[in-house]
């Protein structure tokens, strides 16, 4: 996308001023989305989106200016008008550039753009037959399949270059069930790191059916339950709850500015014995996966919990040099718009040996919380909060009477200290993560688990 | 950029053969951000950018494509992809371009003077910000994050039916996130102001919110779980409203993922109840001489006296029911077409301060922060369950702050049960408006 001679030219140009380092971020994407509702494909959009952005650092500071132009003269404005921050002797120089290559591939097996229109329109319709076909209380369907080709090039002034091409493709389908007045709605999405062949692992018929399934379920509920209980999340969903309540807590930026719950709590021993979580953006094909971050550091395997230890934090660039910890290739943004922010990649609770039935049937009393929606959490506090979208009461350790409306509180650390049961079993959930305006692509896993004690929040009264 | 925005959109429209319908939305945009970190500058971002979105319809169908590449080449490829993307969409009366209509100009949404302000003052101000937010309380002696932003932005659009229109605006906004600190214990405080520029912002009172805010949650703990009022303030009504807005959009309607499906004509709300839609109220943000397809703004009463008096409707869902468009289609940006949105959408206020509805309350909670809106708020269902926190209030006055505790009732039950609308309107970014709620019961869930 961008020769050696003008980035050094633009790197240059923007160390000028008394930068440390300078890098180039340039990407150029082409986008596909299509959506059916109401019976018909309402859209296909194209998108064709490109531009760089040019950073000048200095310690923690940084100055960043992007542009739309990927020309010489474009990016040589950009870089002048992120060195004109600072009013110094230029002290740092442009290294040679070395190219790094990556450690892990992502292997597209069908590229997306050499799909037809017309098999697209077919997928989302095949959804919709699926959907309303799995019971008559399906009212409405949203079926959407999106494609993102993403070409990246970061060079920094420290003497390397990465060029990458990243493929993502998602399958989404919502559904309304409607039966005597009571409304409900079914949602599943899934997502790789991947090209087509996603609908090999996902076909729409089987994405159509677990989101008319959930829908269904929840036409019977009653209101949730309010107060605190044991709570059993079902299989994959245990990952968007380590998510909020400690991901984001332990990402380096909060770290630093000790603007997070677990600063400082490196080595202690928070979770119980068998409890272990990593981020992992090495993970072939996943959701959150890529060769490199959007600061040109390799994919890696960073790990947060170990036997219930706290270990390692995500870091970008700044934040690693700052907190003099390796760089965890965890600085992400979303798009060439954006200056990098230490962020999570696919975030695993790992399993455990207890046997999923068993964790229910031991649990007297409770909520099973079989599939959660996405939460929120206040890293200062800890505070985190999500949706519980299907959900269940537990009577006698077994599953019963499905409850709706239900929330789920709790504080980071808390919450893993009452963690008392992880399961064998294994799931992933993908998502968009927001964070400071920037969404980006997440992949949440985990077993079935135990949280002994966790405060609901439903309307249905005290359990 | 080589042309001007209208040359381009004037361009694109011009291109349509037959029976053809193009329409071509552009926009620029110059954004300046710096976020400041004690008493230091963490960053600053300055830009510009630009795109276009070229919307086709013939026969029924639809087809859309985008582009950052407004060079010929890039422009022209767009058009065709907008058309081959034409081809595989369904047929649906909703797909056509709106007729030209007389648009009313609405001065005030620039500031040239703001035009003119150099990033010096733009990093003073933020550098002031956190400076000012640190040095209110002795408790709070850290700011996570103190922000200065601004946008100068234009927009244009034409189409083969005749629509022509552009103009420019300009927005500054600053914020503070407070860190207070007591016993080990932290906890945050937001304040914000938005305005059309930078001399319009007032540091002094997003300082002292924020500050006061963190200040004043040190110590929470989760309250018993129990059914009272509840008051919801300025910021936190806000969230309220915005589950709202999706089911009072037309479409929602049609395609049954409204709450308020059937319901037009109907009691939805507490008598006296006013909910307005005001597109060329200048407080907001979401103020426009016209919509995101070139209709004309204006205000509406979408609940009058708690009765639902209608929706909002862009140009396709107008359409289907044989109507017109209220002109409230809206573009995210270039890169998605019209939708549908309010401008500026806020409930009536009423005569009393949120002291005044603590007063009256009794005993209850006051929630100053929600979290987890976008999935404990169901706008289809209806079903509302937020985390929240704030302070206890009893006889009247503010009490222990509280924590970790979520509030839940039916969205309708919600509405029916607002017993007052707070004097305290106020938009601080962002098109809705947010007064103090003072809602009959709800449960309050903790331990």
């Amino acid at each position: 996308m961008l020769e050696d001679a003008t980035v050094r030219k633009v790197l240059t140009a923007a160390l000028a001023t008394g930068g440390e380092w300078a890098e180039i971020f340039a990407e150029d994407r082409l986008t596909h989305n299509i959506r059916l509702e109401d019976r018909k494909v309402e859209e296909l959009v194209t998108g064709r989106d490109r531009g760089a952005g040019v950073r000048v650092v200095r310690g923690t500071s940084s100055a960043y200016a992007y542009t739309n132009r990927l020309d010489e003269e474009g990016l040589l404005e950009a870089g002048r008008i992120a060195s004109a921050a600072l009013r110094d002797q230029p002290g740092a120089e442009v290294r040679d550039l070395t190219r790094r290559e990556p450690g892990v591939i992502h292997a597209v097996k069908i590229d997306p753009a050499t799909v037809e229109r017309a098999v697209l329109a077919e997928y989302v319709r095949r959804a919709d037959d699926a959907a309303r076909s799995f019971d008559g209380s399906i009212a409405q369907v949203v079926a959407g399949y999106g494609d993102i080709h993403q070409k990246v090039c970061i060079v920094n002034s420290d003497g390397f270059r990465t060029d990458e091409d990243r493929i993502r493709t998602r399958f989404v389908v919502q559904v309304v069930a409607i039966r005597d007045g009571v409304v409900q709605t079914g949602f599943d999405g899934p997502g790789r790191a991947r090209g087509f062949e996603l609908f090999d692992e996902f076909p729409p018929e089987l994405v159509a059916k677990n989101a008319a399934e959930r829908a269904v379920a929840m036409l019977d509920s009653k209101p949730a339950p309010a107060g605190e209980m044991p709570v059993v999340v079902g299989q994959g969903h245990g990952g968007v709850l380590f998510h909020e309540s400690s991901g984001h807590g332990m990402e380096a930026d909060l770290i630093a500015k000790e603007a997070s719950v677990y600063s400082g709590r490196q080595g202690q021993k928070i979770g119980v014995s068998n409890f272990n979580g990593v981020d992992d953006a090495t993970v072939e094909g996943a959701w959150g996966s890529f060769q490199f971050d959007d600061e040109g550091t390799p994919a890696q395997r960073t790990v947060l919990f170990e036997n219930g230890v706290c270990t390692d934090y995500l870091t970008d660039l700044i934040r690693s040099r700052q907190l003099g910890q390796n760089a965890s290739g965890n600085g992400r943004r979303m798009s060439y718009a954006d200056l990098p922010i230490p962020r999570m990649t696919n975030t695993y609770i790992l399993p455990g040996t207890d046997d999923p039935d068993e964790i229910i049937a031991q649990t007297p009393k409770g909520l099973y919380a079989k599939s959660l929606g996405g939460g929120q959490v206040n890293p200062v506090t800890g505070e985190f909060v999500f949706g519980v979208v299907e959900g269940y009461l537990i009577e006698n350790g077994r599953v019963g009477q499905p409850v709706r409306g239900a929330n789920l509180v709790g504080d980071g650390p808390g919450v893993i200290a009452q963690i008392d049961a992880i399961g064998s079993d294994f799931g992933v959930k993908e998502g968009i993560c927001g964070k400071e305006g920037q969404g980006v692509p997440v992949g949440n896993g985990a077993p079935t688990m135990r949280i002994a004690r966790m405060t609901v929040g439903g309307t249905g009264g005290q359990l | 950029m080589s042309e001007t925005l209208e040359r381009i959109v004037e361009r694109l429209a011009g291109e349509a053969t037959g029976s053809e319908g193009v329409e071509a939305w552009a926009e620029q945009v110059t954004e300046t951000t710096v976020r400041a970190f004690d008493g230091a500058v963490e960053s600053l971002t300055s830009a510009s950018s630009e795109g276009v979105g070229v919307r086709v319809v013939t026969g029924g169908r639809l087809g859309y494509a985008y582009t950052a590449d407004t060079s010929e080449a890039g422009l022209r490829a767009c058009l065709e992809e907008a058309r081959a993307n034409l081809d595989v969409s369904s047929e649906d009366a909703g797909n056509v371009l709106p007729a030209a209509a007389p648009i009313e100009p609405l001065d005030g949404l620039f500031d040239a003077d703001q035009v003119d302000v150099g990033p010096e003052r733009k990093v003073a101000f933020a550098l002031d910000l956190d400076e000012r937010t640190r040095s209110i309380d002795p408790r709070v002696t850290k700011v996570e994050t103190a922000v200065y932003g601004d946008a100068v932005a234009r927009v244009a659009i034409a189409s083969s039916a005749g629509v022509r229109g552009a103009y420019s605006i300009t927005q500054a906004y600053g914020y503070a996130v407070a860190l207070g600190s007591d016993n080990g214990e932290s906890q945050t405080g937001f304040g914000v102001d938005a305005a059309r520029g930078l001399d319009g912002l007032d540091p002094k009172r997003i300082a002292h919110e924020a500050a006061e805010r963190a200040a004043r949650m040190l110590g929470a703990k989760k309250p018993p779980t129990r059914t009272v009022p509840v008051v919801f303030d300025q910021e936190t009504a806000k969230s309220l409203i915005g589950v709202l807005v999706a089911g009072l959009s037309a479409e929602a309607v049609q395609k049954q993922r409204s709450l308020f499906a059937g319901k037009l004509g109907e009691r939805v709300g507490a008598p006296g109840l006013q909910l307005i839609d005001d597109g060329r109220l200048l407080d907001g943000f979401g103020a426009a001489p016209f919509d995101g397809e070139g209709v004309p703004t204006q205000r509406r009463v979408l609940i009058d006296d708690g009765v639902l008096q209608g929706f909002m409707h862009n140009t396709a869902s107008a359409a289907r029911e044989g109507t017109t468009s209220t002109g409230n289609a809206s573009r995210g940006s270039f890169k998605s077409t019209p939708g549908i949105a309010p401008h500026n959408l806020f409930f009536a206020p009423g005569g009393k301060d949120q002291a005044a509805l603590i007063a009256q309350a009794g005993e209850g909670l006051l929630v100053q922060d929600v979290s987890g809106v976008h999935s404990g708020a169901n706008p289809v269902t209806g079903d509302f369950s937020v985390g929240v926190s704030g302070l206890w209030f009893r006889n009247g006055e503010l009490a222990e702050p509280v924590r970790e505790a979520t509030v839940a009732a039916h969205l309708l039950d919600i509405l029916s049960g607002i017993v007052e609308v707070g004097s305290d309107l106020r938009f601080s970014a962002g098109s809705i408006g947010g007064t103090s709620l003072l809602i009959g019961e709800m449960t309050v869930a903790g331990t």
